[in-house]
Order: C-alpha cells, then structure tokens, then sequence
C-alpha cells in the first residue's frame, strides 16, 4: 500500500524513477537512505531539513572532509578585520546531537551509480537510496598559466573558506610599506559574483589604515561585473588612488604568474607584487566528475527539484551546477537545498510536495557601514530555473541606509548559519 | 539607572524591587521639588510682573502731567496706555513633554502597539499601564527571553529606564524582539512618554475615543483576510524565510516574525507586495505571493515552533 502510495504522491520524477529502477527501498532494507557529500550552505541544510522533517523516517549521512567548517561568504570581513576567524567558523556537533545525522569526516572519492553507493577516501562505501552532492566548487587547470594548486601558498586564492583567508590576512598585513596587491580576477560564472570586489574593498579598508601608500591591482578577464556601478562609486568615495583595474579592453584577460618570482604579467606588462591573490576559473566539485555528472565544467540540473539530468537519483546543489539564473552563491545553495529536501522526502516516503520557489541576495561592505546588495527570485521551468524578480542597491543612497543593509547582512548570516547547522 | 539594569543578575526580587521603589521614589522626590521650584519662581515673576505695571502706570501719569504742563493751550490729549508686555515663565524643565505632541509621535509604534480603551496586544504588548509594569510580565504576551530575564532580575518600566529603552532598546534589552530603531530626539522622548503615561497613572482616565481605530495598511477584502492557511505549505514557503529571520525570534538586523497574530502578518505581507512598505527585499519576497501563500505562511508563523 505505502509503495502505490509514494508511486501516485510523488513527484513526476519520482513517479519516471519506479519504471526504471527499483522503488522499494523501504521495503528491500528498512529505512530509507540519504547521504549528503558536502557540509556547506547546500549539503548542511539539505542534511539538516531532511532529518529534521522526516523526524526518523529517513536515515541521513553527511559526509565532509572538515569538522570546523569555516564559511566562504563572509570570509571578507574577516580580511577586512572585521570579523575574527572564529566568527566564520562551525561545528556539526548540533546536527548529529539534535538531529540525528550520521556525520562523517572524511573525503568522498567516487560514486557508484548502479549499485548506488559512495566511496570514502578512508576506505569503504555507503549506500544510498537518495544521494545529494553539494560539493562546492574546484578550480579549472590551467586556467591562470603559471599557477596551479602546488602555488597556493605562494599565490593564495582564498575562495573556500578557511587557511586560505587567513594565508591571505597574513600576507596583506606583512606588505612592505607602499607595496603592491594584485587580484586576478576569476572569468564567469563563479562563486559569489561580488566577491572578488568585495574582498577588494576590505583589502583597500585595511591597507588605508595600515599602509596607505599600498597600491591594488585587478586584471580582470570580464569587461563588466556584480553591482560594478556601486563599487566603483565606493573605491571612489573611500579609497580615492589606491585601486587601479585591468578590464579585458587592456589585456587583463591575458595574465600569466611566476610564483617563484612573485610576477604577474598583464598583457606583456610585467608587475612585481607583494601579494597575487589569483582565483583561478572555477567547475563544480571533482566528485561531481568523478561520478560522470558534469556536462562542460558544470552539473546539469532539473530546476524543479535539483535532481541532476543525468541521474534521477542524485540531486545536486549549489555552486556545482548548471541550473539556470541564480548566481553561485551561499544564499542559493541554501534555497535549493530546501526545494531538494522536499523533493527527497517526497519521493521517499510520500510527504507534501510544493512548487519550488527560490530565491537569493548577496550583500557586499564597501567599507565601515557602507553595506550594500542585490538579489532576485526565481521559479523553474522546464528549461532552466528563470529569474522573475530582482533588485539592487541605488548609487547615491544615505547612509542610514547603507548602515542598516549592513546591519541586515550580519542579521543574514546568524539566519542562514542557523539554518544550516542548527 | 540604565548602567544598574545591565548588572542586574541577582535573582533576589525583594531587593531589587526595593532599589526600583527607592529610585522611583527619587525621582518623584526629585520632580516634585522641582515643581515647587517652578511655583515659587513663577510667583516671583508675578509680584515681578506687577511691580512693572505699577512703575509702568507711575511713568506714564509723570509723562501725561509734564505734557501737560509743557503744551499749554493744548487741551489732555487721549492717549491710548499701551499694554505691557506679557511676561511667560519658562516651561521646558519638566521630565514629561507634551502628551497631545506624545500622540503624534507615537503614530509610528501603532503598528505594533495599542493603547487607549480595548487595547489589545498586537506585535507588540499593549501599553496601558505600562509604567510601573514589570518588564515581560504582560500576562499572555510572548516575550523575548531576554526581555523575560529582564523582568525577573527585576525592570520594572518607569521614566527614565523607558526613555532608555526608547531611546535604543537593543541597549536596554540587549535581544529583544522590538524591531525598532529607537528615538534618538530626547524631547520625542519625553513627549512620548507624557502621552503614555495617560494611559497608566489613573485608568479612569483612559479617553473614551480610544485611539485604537487604526485604518489598516493595506484595504484588504474580508474574504483574502478570511483565507485559512494551509500550515504544511507555510512550514515549507517559510523555509526561505528563515534563511534570513531568526528563528528563535530574536533580532539580529533582521526583524523576528515569529508569533505575530495571523491578521498583522497578513496585511504585513500585502503591504510589502504592493510596494507600501518599503523593504526591496521583502518587496521582491512578497511579490511572487498569492493570497494563499500569504495566508499560509501567517498561519505557519502565528503557531509558533
């Protein structure tokens, strides 16, 4: 009874799913099976909602490598001191103690989609009956001639959260006096669109009060960038001369590096640098190509449940995937875990499913107080998922007002840090 | 005052309550002097002010008669004694302000707050009797538990710890779940609380065209504010909204909307969705609503977690 149940509740794609492959999972081995690769704003969330409103039914695994979890977004306050690092830093203890999910720290290395079970770099596999793959982002070879991930130290790119931001913290504070920093910019699509000039302004905030004859540099590969009119009226306002950016119109799309020598060359024009903070181009998490997922760099997805076009069983989110308008971010992630969420329980043991609904804002500090945002809603459709709304901070607005978007910001992350580790 | 509510941690209420009697005193103490103060300076001014028209009348009779006596042949002219100036005591050195301009500045906080006859709680407690309240005791209210602590270590509502509040309430109560900004103006403040405190000295008082009549927002038909939510699609649509708005109900920069009643939520939402209240955010948020979506989530939200 319960399996024509599920069968005739279900999603559609739930429904598709019971022709080609076995449905039983209830009745074959007990409780159903979720496993979650990836800790962060997509996986942590999903884990978390599904645990918390199956209230038993669903059996959950979270594999992450990391047991403190240090958030990418927000990293740059941090770099602009002002955060400390313990602020972007999070424990899983709640989501084992209070929700019950099997957490395991350890690296997921493969999958095996016909016998539906994920191996571990320590050794052994789990099996799954729902799999969610949330793996963030990994960087593209190549990419920035001259550096690769044996450079990192040299050359930080401090886009995942953790001993990367504060490789870079360390080298911004020991700049010799009217030393230089040099950003290359990652080409689209990324991780966190206003991020890198973001970081730009906290770089800028710290050095003005710290070194204020420091110069910084972008070679930027895009000739246009998130909430660029905004930035640009902000650098203006409070870091008049210290930031100079290299748009592809002066060759900032051909930069090669010499981390040995501490070099970035620009179109030919080479700059000796104190600091080259090079965020390379980016595709989905290695296991999502491990696992034969990826279609180009990235992970194609349904929108209407994040299920991945090429495995009915496997949903994946976030920054990995190919879904369509929403921009890889945090705040995206979070969202599409909860639309995933649903569709899984749905699927696995008959609950309520909605339409999805998604949505995102990204908020960036300029400087002390000078918080700004831009974000949108969207719905899927069969092609893509569509932005139907959106909005962006004006040029020229006061600063109460950019005081309380600031204020708002922190409010966010206690909101969604909340929402994902419990 | 204010330093002392931020080290009150003993749970011994007697004492406490003691200190907030000793002080209230005080300060009554303190006001009533300065009444008497005011009464003697103002009969000063008085026997002042008729000295002046004594002398004033005095100078005139000397000027008429040398007139007089200067011009002869030209017969008492009429003269009109002008009227002397009117002499006003200074007023401004009360703690309370004007409640009549207290009303309009309370405008703002009737969104959330009622008082006057029929007040009911809201978003927020209703404010009859509010002074000498203890904080976060309104029976049937649903407080922040910080407000709660608050209470128990022994705030309880009186001048000066209200105009602290308003004047920054995340100061006072440091997670409290009063979305407000506070009132930085000291004599919006004291206006404010003079009107406020209309509706606590003496209930009787409480006038019969009570100011609880608020239109609403929005005009909402009777039937979209009749819609009876659907909790399982509210628990769902108010996942997104959790991403942002504590859930502990508590305001971090970002308002709480947990336990509001189910009617302010509603026309909270419409409002946003029509571009009456301002929040692109929420705008945006609630622009993709329908009626039901928005009756689902005041629903969801009204029972609490």
């Amino acid at each position: 009874m319960k399996l024509n149940r599920r069968a005739f509740v279900g999603t559609g794609m739930a429904a598709a799913s019971t022709l080609g492959a076995p449905m039983v999972h209830a009745a074959s081995h007990g409780i159903p099976k979720v496993v979650v690769v990836g800790g962060g704003a997509g996986g942590a969330t999903a884990a978390r909602y599904i645990a918390k409103d199956s209230a038993g039914e669903i059996d959950v695994t979270l594999i992450e490598p990391t047991r403190s979890y240090y958030t990418c977004f927000f990293s740059n306050l941090y770099i602009g001191g002002f955060w400390d690092l313990e602020n972007l830093s999070h424990s899983y203890g709640k989501l084992a103690s209070d929700y019950g999910i099997n957490v395991v720290h350890d690296w997921a290395t493969g999958v095996d989609r016909d016998a539906k079970t994920v191996a571990l770099a320590g050794g052994g596999s789990v099996p799954y009956d729902r799999l969610i793959l949330s793996p963030g982002i990994d960087f593209v070879d190549g990419s920035v001639p001259g550096w690769d991930v044996s450079a990192q130290n040299a050359m930080p790119h401090a886009y995942k959260g953790g001993s990367q931001t504060e490789l870079l913290k360390a080298q911004i504070m020991a700049m010799p006096e009217g030393g230089t920093y040099v950003m290359v910019a990652p080409p689209n699509p990324y991780r966190c669109p206003p991020g890198p000039y973001e970081r730009i302004s906290m770089v800028a905030h710290v050095l003005k009060a710290n070194n204020p004859t420091a110069k910084i540099i972008i070679a930027d590969p895009k000739a246009n960038f998130s909430k660029q009119g905004l930035f640009e009226e902000g650098w203006q306002k409070h870091y008049s001369g210290m930031i100079t950016r290299i748009g592809p119109d002066f060759g900032g799309e051909n930069v090669t590096v010499d981390p040995a020598a501490m070099t970035v060359d620009v179109d030919g024009e080479v700059i000796n640098a104190d600091v080259v903070n090079v965020i390379p181009a980016q595709k989905a998490g290695l296991i999502c190509e491990a696992a034969g997922l990826t279609d180009g760099n990235w992970a194609p997805v349904d929108g209407h449940s994040m299920v991945s076009r090429l495995d009915e069983n496997i949903h994946i989110l976030g920054d990995a995937t190919n879904q369509g308008d929403m921009p890889k971010s945090g705040f995206s992630a979070n969202s599409q875990a909860k639309v995933a969420a649903m569709a899984v329980r749905g699927a696995l043991t008959g609950s309520r499913v909605f339409p999805a609904k998604y949505s995102n804002t990204c908020w960036s500090l300029i400087a002390t107080d000078d918080g700004v945002k831009v974000g949108a809603a969207y719905e899927p459709n069969d092609e893509k998922i569509a932005s139907v709304s959106s909005f962006v901070s004006q040029t020229g607005e006061d600063v109460a007002m950019r005081k309380a978007t600031y204020e708002e910001s922190i409010g966010w992350y206690e909101g969604i840090t909340t929402d994902m580790f419990g | 005052m204010l330093g002392a509510a931020y080290g009150w941690t003993a749970r011994d209420h007697r004492a406490q309550e003691l200190v907030a009697l000793t002080d209230r005193l005080t300060q009554l103490e303190k006001r009533n002097s300065s009444l008497q103060e005011q009464a003697s300076r103002s009969a000063d001014l008085h026997a002042r002010l008729s000295e002046l028209e004594t002398a004033l009348a005095a100078a005139l009779r000397d000027a008429e008669s040398a007139r007089q006596a200067a011009l002869v042949e030209t017969p008492a002219a009429e003269m009109a004694r002008p009227a002397p100036e009117p002499v006003v005591a200074d007023a401004a050195a009360l703690d309370f302000g004007d409640p009549e301009k207290g009303r309009e500045v309370f405008a703002q906080c009737t969104s959330c707050h009622q008082i006057g006859q029929g007040a009911e709680d809201r978003i927020g407690p209703h404010l009859n009797g509010i002074f000498g309240r203890r904080a976060g005791a309104h029976e049937g209210f649903r407080y922040s538990d910080d407000m709660k602590m608050m209470g128990a270590d022994g705030l309880t509502w009186e001048l000066a710890n209200l105009d602290a509040y308003l004047e920054n309430p995340k100061a006072l109560v440091s997670r409290t779940r009063m979305n407000f900004a506070g009132l930085k103006d000291p004599q919006d403040r004291s206006d404010i609380l003079a009107y406020l405190r209309q509706f606590s000295a003496s209930p009787q008082n409480i006038p019969e065209a009570a100011p609880t009549a608020q239109p609403r927002e929005v005009d909402l038909s009777p039937e979209v504010l009749a819609i009876v939510g659907d909790t399982d699609y509210g628990e769902y649509l108010a996942s997104e909204c959790k991403t942002c708005h504590q859930q502990d109900g508590s305001d971090k920069g970002i308002p709480a909307i947990t336990n509001w009643p189910t009617e302010d939520f509603v026309v909270a939402m419409h409002a946003y969705k029509r571009q009456i209240r301002p929040h692109p955010v929420m705008q945006m948020m609630a622009s993709r609503l329908s009626d039901e979506e928005i009756a689902a989530l005041a629903a969801y939200f009204a029972q609490g977690e």
